[in-house]
């Protein structure tokens, strides 16, 4: 694969400044051949509790099973986990992975059928279980996707120890069908394990988003791909952050790698294209001075794919330090308005309005401004928009919890700036 | 340093390079801010401290013996040297082109340096000045539609001060505040250009020269090489010179701390005076404008003219 990495910043700083803000792209070509040189594991689990009986939510979980099963590739290692109160693997013999081809994706197919909703919610065990499935195949490409519609019955703090000890080892697809779930919990789940969480508020919808995951990662061709940020000495990463497609911060996933410089992982790649934010803190230069304030690497093992270079020049020319970089400006815009959502819902449910409507405001504003179609959609579900430029908004007297929650897991979705500006 | 197996044995025994792998052996050099031995990477940035230990164009100097030479430095005050030089001799008749960079613009070191080989290159061809100036505009336009797509909300510009020698005739264009000077001898000195800049053109309309000079806006440049520069229109000046003296050409980065022409040539003369050489007596006039503060890049040249049938100026002469 080849991959590309451009930093966008604007490199002069004041005088006695010491904060470097870049934005780095990174974009992979993909494999020529479009295929996967190496292998790939795929773990479907869904939660098959008591009340996955509910609003036929179990024949919709039947069927998206079904429809992602068919969206394996042949060769690729796959099986199924029925999410009880316990972790029972569905498909095929208990400890085992079948090989994708025809002839096993029917028999996974018959399997499913014996898919029965009837016990408890334990997500520990059901991750834990995919790790060691996954473990049989160690440099695979390692995906799977969770589906569930309660909250976990576990002991307090057993998710937390479990993914402290798995995070990093596979990546994690989490949806919630229906609203009788926690964002919160999932979306713990998605972080620790770099994956997405998502709201299917109607199980006929189950389909279409299993058949959507598992598309995606059967466009991935590259497994354990890594941000490596080199600084010099007397220099601190403030933090690392994927922007785009969406905002997750990546700081406290930094694995040491010699003294000046840090992995980050990054998962799975395919032909894509996403943007980092990286924010150093760095000694003050003189006026005329230039320093290298990180070094970034795209890497795969000891394999540097790209390179790019956030720089930092000390000017007394004012006219050159407050040059606003359009890429930075914007996404440092969108990380607040993630954060400004969760806050204003986190205000809503607390009961204190007076807060959230402030938030919800700003939020607003912020959407608007920086031409967040999605976003400012799906706050006018929860907020009366009554003036977008100046974030004046109203609280709805109602508002549907799904509506609510999808406003919660989507807060993170970015737009991308237009480039050249 | 070097991972070649008989590079060690090439290096015991006191060589300088290996005779297997080619390679220096001498040790890489230590970064200039923090001292770190071999501490410079292959991208000229310190692996310890980060810092830049220093670019190609920071200090470049062209000896062309007597008959001209020309320096360019970076100054102190800038992070690069956005400002750039060209000088061709053949015989005693010259071409000499600066161009200083506008630092606004995006990419202005690789405006500058596209504007003096595009002009200079079109001079070797044989041009008239106004038309390498033309050239210069062309390529430079260029610029803002290639590369970083930055270019193109901030395009690439710079200014262009260019000069020939013919004999004792020379030809002088300029478009922005990049100068020349001629600096005879003895008796007044000429400024033989008329900067494209708001402080020439407030000058113009009556306002006190010292008072304009101070103003924030004085150097802003009413004229200028680049995409957005639309239909330039470069002046020229011609003339044969009837003493002895220098033609000198420079950036804003000398002349800003002798705006006056009678203190200009003094500087000149005192340079020519206390140096030897020319090439000296340009890096003299640049220690100059960064004793007085360095504050923006400087390129000066200079180029001894003696009227036909004098002969040539020697050092003893003067």
């Amino acid at each position: 694969m080849t991959y590309t990495a451009e930093a966008f910043q604007n490199e002069y700083l004041a005088l006695g400044a010491t904060e470097v803000n870049a934005i780095v792209t990174v974009t992979s070509s993909g494999n020529t051949t479009g295929a996967r040189t190496g292998g790939a594991t795929e773990v479907i689990i869904v939660d098959a509790s008591g009340s996955m009986q509910a609003e036929g939510r179990i024949t919709a979980a039947r069927q998206a099973a079904k429809a992602a099963v068919a969206c394996i590739d042949d060769g690729v290692h796959f099986a199924l986990i029925a999410g009880v109160g316990t972790a029972q693997q569905l498909f095929p013999a208990p400890g085992q992975l079948a090989v994708a081809s025809a002839q096993t994706r029917a028999e996974a197919t018959w399997a499913i059928d014996r898919l029965h909703a009837s016990g408890g919610t334990a997500m520990g065990a059901w991750l834990l279980l995919a790790a060691q499935l996954f473990a049989q195949r160690p440099g695979d490409i390692a995906h799977a996707i969770m589906l569930t519609d309660g909250d976990n019955g576990e002991r307090v703090g057993y998710l937390e120890s479990v993914l402290a000890s798995i995070g990093g080892k596979f990546t994690v697809d989490c949806r919630g069908v229906g609203t009788n779930w926690k964002v919160s919990e999932l979306r713990k789940i998605a972080d620790a394990m770099l994956g997405t969480v998502d709201i299917v508020a109607r199980p006929a919808d189950l389909t279409a988003a299993f058949e959507q995951m598992m598309t995606a990662a059967m466009g991935k061709t590259a497994a354990d791909v890594q941000l490596k940020v080199w600084t010099p000495v007397n220099a601190t990463v403030r933090f690392v952050k994927q922007v785009e497609p969406q905002v997750a911060d990546l700081t406290g996933k930094r694995v040491a790698d010699g003294a000046r410089a840090g992995r980050y992982p990054l998962g799975a790649w395919g032909a894509e294209s996403r943007d980092y934010h990286i924010c150093v803190d760095v000694p003050p230069g003189a006026s005329g001075d230039e320093m290298l304030a990180a070094r970034v690497s795209i890497v795969e093992g000891d394999t540097v794919h790209a390179q790019s270079l956030v720089r930092a020049v000390w000017t007394d020319d004012a006219a050159l330090s407050t040059r606003i970089n359009r890429q930075v400006a914007h996404y440092t815009g969108q990380a607040e308005l993630a954060e400004t959502i969760q806050a204003g819902i986190e205000a809503r449910k607390a009961g204190d309005d007076h807060t959230a409507t402030m938030k919800f405001g700003r939020a607003a504003q912020l959407a608007h401004e920086s031409g967040n179609k999605a976003t400012s959609e799906l706050l006018a579900t929860v907020v009366d928009i009554e003036d977008a430029a100046t974030g004046t908004v109203r609280l709805r007297r109602k508002v549907a919890a799904a509506d609510e929650m999808a406003l919660d897991t989507r807060s993170t979705k970015t737009v991308r700036v237009g480039r050249g500006q | 340093m070097t991972d070649c197996a008989s590079c060690a044995d090439e290096r015991a025994a006191g060589a300088a390079f290996c005779e297997v792998c080619g390679r220096s052996l001498a040790p890489e050099p230590a970064c200039p801010h923090c001292g770190t031995p071999g501490g410079v990477g292959t991208d000229g940035y310190c692996e310890n401290c980060g810092m830049l230990a220093g670019r190609e164009r920071d200090h470049l100097e062209t000896d062309c013996g007597e008959v001209a030479a020309a320096v360019t430095d970076r100054g102190l005050r800038h992070h690069r040297n956005e400002d750039a030089m060209w000088l061709a001799t053949r015989g005693r008749d010259v071409d000499v082109v600066i161009s200083d960079g506008v630092s606004s613009s995006f990419d202005p070191d690789v405006a500058s340096l596209t504007a003096v080989s595009s002009s200079g290159e079109a001079l070797g061809e044989g041009v008239d000045l106004a038309t390498a100036i033309g050239a210069a505009q062309v390529s430079v336009a260029k610029l803002a539609a290639e590369g970083d797509p930055r270019r193109q909300a901030s395009n690439p510009a710079c200014t262009i001060v260019a000069a020939t020698v013919r004999g004792d005739s020379v030809t002088v264009g300029w478009i922005g505040d990049s100068r020349a000077y001629w600096v005879p001898e003895e008796g007044v000195a000429e400024q033989l250009t008329e900067d494209d800049s708001w402080a020439t053109h407030v000058i113009s309309l009556g306002a006190d020269p010292e008072q304009a000079m101070r103003d924030p806006k004085a150097h802003a440049i009413t004229a200028w090489l680049g995409a957005d520069a639309g239909s330039i229109a470069p002046r020229t000046a011609e003339f044969v010179v009837g003493d002895p003296g220098h033609l000198v050409l420079c950036s804003d980065g000398l002349w800003n701390y002798l705006t006056d022409a009678a203190a200009f040539a003094a500087a000149v003369r005192e340079g020519l005076r206390e140096q030897g050489t020319l090439i000296s007596a340009a890096r003299w006039l640049a220690d100059y404008a960064n004793t007085a503060g360095g504050a923006d890049n400087i390129t000066v040249a200079l180029v001894p003219i003696t009227p036909l049938g004098i002969t040539p100026l020697g050092g003893e002469q003067e």
